[in-house]
């Protein structure tokens, strides 16, 4: 690869230099971190003594694909993380240093990590109760689970900000100023908080922000830790430094003088993350660490009608920004034909149509002008499942491959789940919990090859019984000569295997409902016959929902409930207590395809593209902050200055400088073109008037003619 | 040269000792796993909460082994479950890895042979003026020699592990390279801790290693990538292996002795896990 002048000298900068580079998105930044990794490895300096730091997984990918490169000489590895996968290896190894000082019950017995879903389960334990026979959160009408999720969210922002988990209802009750009965219901989230985290203490129990804190309070500045870091890592990589949290900057400005390199990467206008806590204002003071700061401006991205664009649609959204750097607004207006050789939009009465618009366009891309698929992004503020298939199905009626990234997914609304989970219920009669017809027969039509949902419900209808709440599938035998022909004799064969392996497994019923899982999916439904014997997805499903099975039954299998975890489980899931989430693999998705996704999530996977287009530009999804009635992310952030209230001024001015951060992001990333989706009536068949969209309507009158 | 309708490793794929002895075992079991990454989550052996427990169990020791040699005090280790008080227990009589050195407990080393890079991740490696000396914990029961050794001998990881620690082991060294003779490679089995195994090293083992290696590395990236790769020949063993099902060869897992080997996968090059992108996901 060749490099620019500055990248060459970052990357060749003497091996003890400590270098602070920031630029927009675009400009080389990242490639140059890569640069600068392959060049400290040819340089002799150990691999192992390298820690390359990003706020996400996702953003790692360059540094892990290079640190796999034949080109590499023998050595060791390249370690990469996240501070906070650092700070749970490091509570999982250094856990008897600081158990009792941390103040956990029982010291001696080892640490129980938490996922977010079996952090929100525990939740629901302790605050369940609380809702159903101390009213708390009477006032305010919201899913269960997003209840507990946001007290989560409440206890992750103390210890990412660093601030303690009772101050969490002060600062948000000396910012509120709307009806004062929201004063109490952050008490409430508050106490959930402290007893959430005296629950963990008293069981050992680590969800994230306990982690985080132990690492942070009690590893950090434990020697033996500490030095273990220190020592192994004498290099560090930090990229998209802007995109951490404030905790995160204060271990780097403690680790900074203690190391023999460093090289900080900080995207200037990112800060996407904000909600999580993200703060590019401390990421900034790093830079004073450094020995050397460079400054990368010239966008190897971005062509200049899309730069024009940028210009004019940051002018548009936030004209105050736009007065500031004046020097470029005329610049900006003689650029308007430029910008419109770059934006391309048809503007279309009903959804579908726009939907229809983009798939002719994208496939007009694709098979006439020579537009790889890879380097088309279709994006949108949230991509429903509605969504996610229309544009599939859409693309791929047009033979176009289509990949769809979001970050994680509710296991429930697969239907190898459902049936993985509607089969569970079947195997376990003693539960007492009877599936829907509708349920059954359609899993019966998911799991038995060639067997169509007509023929299901027909055995449905006559042989699934719920005898006092008992379920239970009856012979094939037992129907009438002329439907068994109607449904086949394979098919019923296949059925009566089914059925007998429900039976003989109730006769000896695992304990551990991903063990049952385990077997019915190798013995039966992975058996030629079955659905899932050629079906990849479905079986990585199923591994999915039996691995976050199994995580249940370590975690909550340990401080036994009312009921066994198996039932516990499948009745949280059903009841959306427990999303069943699962993290996609991302990598499995490189294939040469256009990329379906939320804006945000192609934000973090930080890869331009030619081309993208913008679905449902109109909805207020894009500037929208989600309704989190018990948390808020500017007021919880450390630059909120404490007791001033948070004004509708300020929610304004927030979600502009969201939605100008976003599409700036999302500009950055563009190389060519943009396409906009427009339809005057949503996806819910509301019309659309959101910010984004009058936005556009002023970049294009102010460029109008020009 | 690679022909285009050849297997295309993934560009951050690296071959490990696992993954090749997957490979030398079932070719299809490799291309399932490895290849096209198929998740398949049949038992792999029964009793599975026996399998399983003895596989947490393991991965307990091998946690208590690095923080007692990380200078965590013993004092403050504590084991709860009988199995593992009992291996620690014979761990401290032992001392298997008492010797003046440097340490490396956990390292990853990796080389590029036949154009890939390989991976071993290793318990310990201590160095000393004169020696480089490789330590594996395993917790399998009661191994009997002297199959086990031949086994053992025989293993990839045998291969792989001493191989690249003189390949990659110069970085431990103050960069001086390390000679295959200065190698050795103990296993210390906690159920027999009076009787580990160790294995010696030499020029000649380690070209015959090369060849091997490459030998096998570059038959694996000429391996057709549309089509089914060979099945094992050693069809029992593939009631040990999660894909039976798929590849049409049994129903049911088989039963594990209590003599047998159960791998563990602790090697984890990376420690990047998943906690924070889990917080970046909670669909509010």
């Amino acid at each position: 690869m060749e490099f620019s002048t500055v990248q060459q000298g970052l990357i060749q900068a003497p091996l003890d230099r400590k270098i602070f580079v920031s630029g927009p998105a675009g400009a080389g930044k990242t490639t140059a971190g890569v640069g600068r990794l392959q060049w400290l490895l040819a340089n002799r300096v150990p691999a192992q003594s390298i820690l390359v730091l990003t706020p996400q997984r996702t953003l790692a990918f360059p540094y892990d694909t290079a640190r796999h490169m034949p080109q590499l000489r023998p050595g060791g590895t390249v370690n990469l993380a996240t501070i906070g996968a650092l700070a749970r290896r490091m509570a999982d190894l250094f856990w008897p240093l600081a158990a009792e000082e941390a103040g956990f019950t029982h010291p001696d017995t080892r640490p129980i990590f938490l996922t977010l879903e079996t952090a929100q389960y525990f939740m629901a334990r302790i605050v369940g109760p609380l809702v159903e026979e101390q009213g708390y959160f009477e006032s305010i009408a919201i899913d269960r689970n997003r209840l507990y999720s946001q007290i989560i969210d409440n206890l992750n922002k103390a210890a990412v900000v660093g601030f303690a988990i009772t101050d969490i209802a002060p600062r948000l009750k000396s910012a509120w100023v709307g009806e004062k009965a929201q004063l109490r219901i952050y008490d409430e989230a508050q106490d959930c908080a402290i007893r959430f985290r005296h629950y963990c203490l008293e069981h050992n129990l680590l969800d994230f922000s306990l982690q985080l804190e132990i690492f942070v309070k009690h590893l950090w500045t434990e020697p033996l830790c500490r030095n273990y870091l220190l020592e192994q890592y004498p290099n560090l990589i930090v990229d998209n430094l802007e995109e951490d949290t404030p905790v995160a900057h204060e271990i780097l400005q403690d680790w900074l003088p203690h190391t023999t390199s460093a090289l900080l990467i900080y995207d200037e206008g990112g800060g996407h993350r904000s909600f999580l806590g993200a703060d590019p204002v401390s990421a900034a003071t790093l830079a004073s660490l450094c020995d050397e700061r460079l400054h990368f401006s010239a966008s190897f991205v971005v062509t200049e009608p899309i730069n024009a664009l940028a210009k004019a649609l940051e002018k548009a959204i936030s004209p105050q920004k736009a007065t500031e750097g004046q020097g470029r607004e005329k610049a900006a207006v003689t650029q308007g034909s430029s910008l419109r050789s770059a934006l391309h939009y048809d503007l279309h009465r009903f959804h579908p149509e726009m939907l229809d618009w983009a798939a002719d366009t994208i496939a007009e891309l694709v098979h006439h002008k020579g537009v790889p698929p890879a380097e088309i992004a279709v994006l949108s503020p949230f991509l429903s499942d509605a969504l996610r298939f229309a544009m599939s199905n859409r693309l791929e009626q047009r033979d176009i491959a289509v990949r769809s990234q979001r970050p994680s997914r509710a296991l429930r609304e697969e239907p190898a789940a459902q049936a993985l989970l509607t089969l569970a219920a079947l195997a376990h009669p003693e539960w007492g919990s009877c599936p829907s017809r509708h349920d059954v027969a359609t899993t019966l039509t998911c799991v038995i090859e060639a067997l169509d949902l007509v023929r299901a419900q027909l055995l449905t209808d006559i042989l699934y019984r719920t005898k006092g709440s008992c379920p239970r599938l009856e012979p094939f035998a037992g129907l009438k000569t002329e439907v068994q022909q109607r449904i086949t004799y394979l098919l019923g064969g296949r059925y009566e295997a089914l059925r007998l392996w429900l039976e003989h497994y109730n006769e000896a019923p695992s304990t551990e409902l991903d063990h049952c899982l385990s077997r019915l999916f190798g013995e039966i439904l992975s058996q030629p016959g079955y659905r899932f014997h050629q079906d990849y997805h479905a079986a990585r499903v199923a591994a999915n929902l039996i691995e976050s099975v199994q995580k249940f039954r370590w975690i909550a299998g340990a401080l036994p409930g009312e009921k066994p975890p198996a039932q516990e489980y499948v009745e949280l899931v059903r009841d959306g207590v427990m999303a069943a989430q699962y993290i996609r693999d991302w990598e499995a998705d490189q294939a040469d395809a256009v990329l379906l996704a939320p804006a945000f999530t192609f934000l973090m996977s930080n890869r331009p593209v030619e081309v993208q287009f913008w679905l449902n530009v109109g909805s207020a999804g894009w500037w929208e902050r989600l309704y989190q009635p018990l948390t808020h992310p500017h007021v919880l952030s450390r630059h909120w200055q404490a007791g001033r209230l948070w004004l509708d001024s300020d929610e304004v001015a927030a979600r502009q400088e969201t939605l100008d951060r976003l599409t700036q992001g999302l500009l950055r990333r563009c190389r060519h073109a943009l396409y906009l989706g427009l339809s005057e009536l949503g996806e819910d068949g509301y019309e659309q008037q959101g910010a984004l969209l009058m936005a556009i309507q002023r970049v294009l009158r102010e460029n109008h003619g020009t | 040269m690679i022909r285009n309708n050849t297997t295309q490793l993934a560009p951050n794929f690296q071959f490990s000792q696992s993954s090749l002895q997957d490979y030398v075992e079932c070719k299809r079991r490799f291309q399932l796993r490895y290849i096209e990454r198929v998740a398949w989550p049949a038992v792999q052996a029964q009793p599975i909460l026996e399998h399983e427990a003895r596989l947490a169990n393991g991965q307990a020791f091998h946690r208590l082994v690095q923080q007692q040699l990380l200078g965590i005090p013993e004092t403050r280790l504590t084991p709860v479950d009988d199995d593992l008080r009992r291996w620690w227990q014979a761990y401290l009589e032992t001392r298997p890895a008492d010797i003046e050195g440097r340490r490396y407990i956990e390292i990853a080393l990796a080389a590029t042979i036949a154009d890939q890079r390989l991976v071993a991740q290793y318990d310990l490696v201590v160095i000393t003026p004169q020696s480089a000396q490789i330590f594996d914990w395993k917790t399998s029961t009661h191994p009997e020699k002297p199959e086990t050794t031949r086994r053992l001998f025989e293993r990839m990881q045998t291969r792989v592990y001493r191989y690249l620690l003189v390949r990659a082991g110069a970085d431990l060294n103050d960069g001086q390279s390390i000679a295959p003779e200065q190698v050795t490679m103990t296993y210390w089995f906690a159920e027999t801790p009076e009787e580990p195994v160790h294995f010696a090293y030499n020029a000649d083992q380690f070209a015959a290693d090369e060849r091997v290696l490459t030998s096998l590395i570059t038959e694996i990236q000429m391996q057709e990538l549309n089509s089914p790769w060979e099945l094992t020949t050693q069809e029992r063993t593939c009631a040990f292996c999660p894909y039976r099902s798929l590849c049409e060869r049994g129903v049911e897992a088989g039963e594990t002795q209590a003599g047998d080997e159960v791998e563990i996968e602790l090697s984890t090059p990376g420690i990047l896990d998943l906690d924070l992108d889990q917080i970046a996901e909670i669909p509010f």
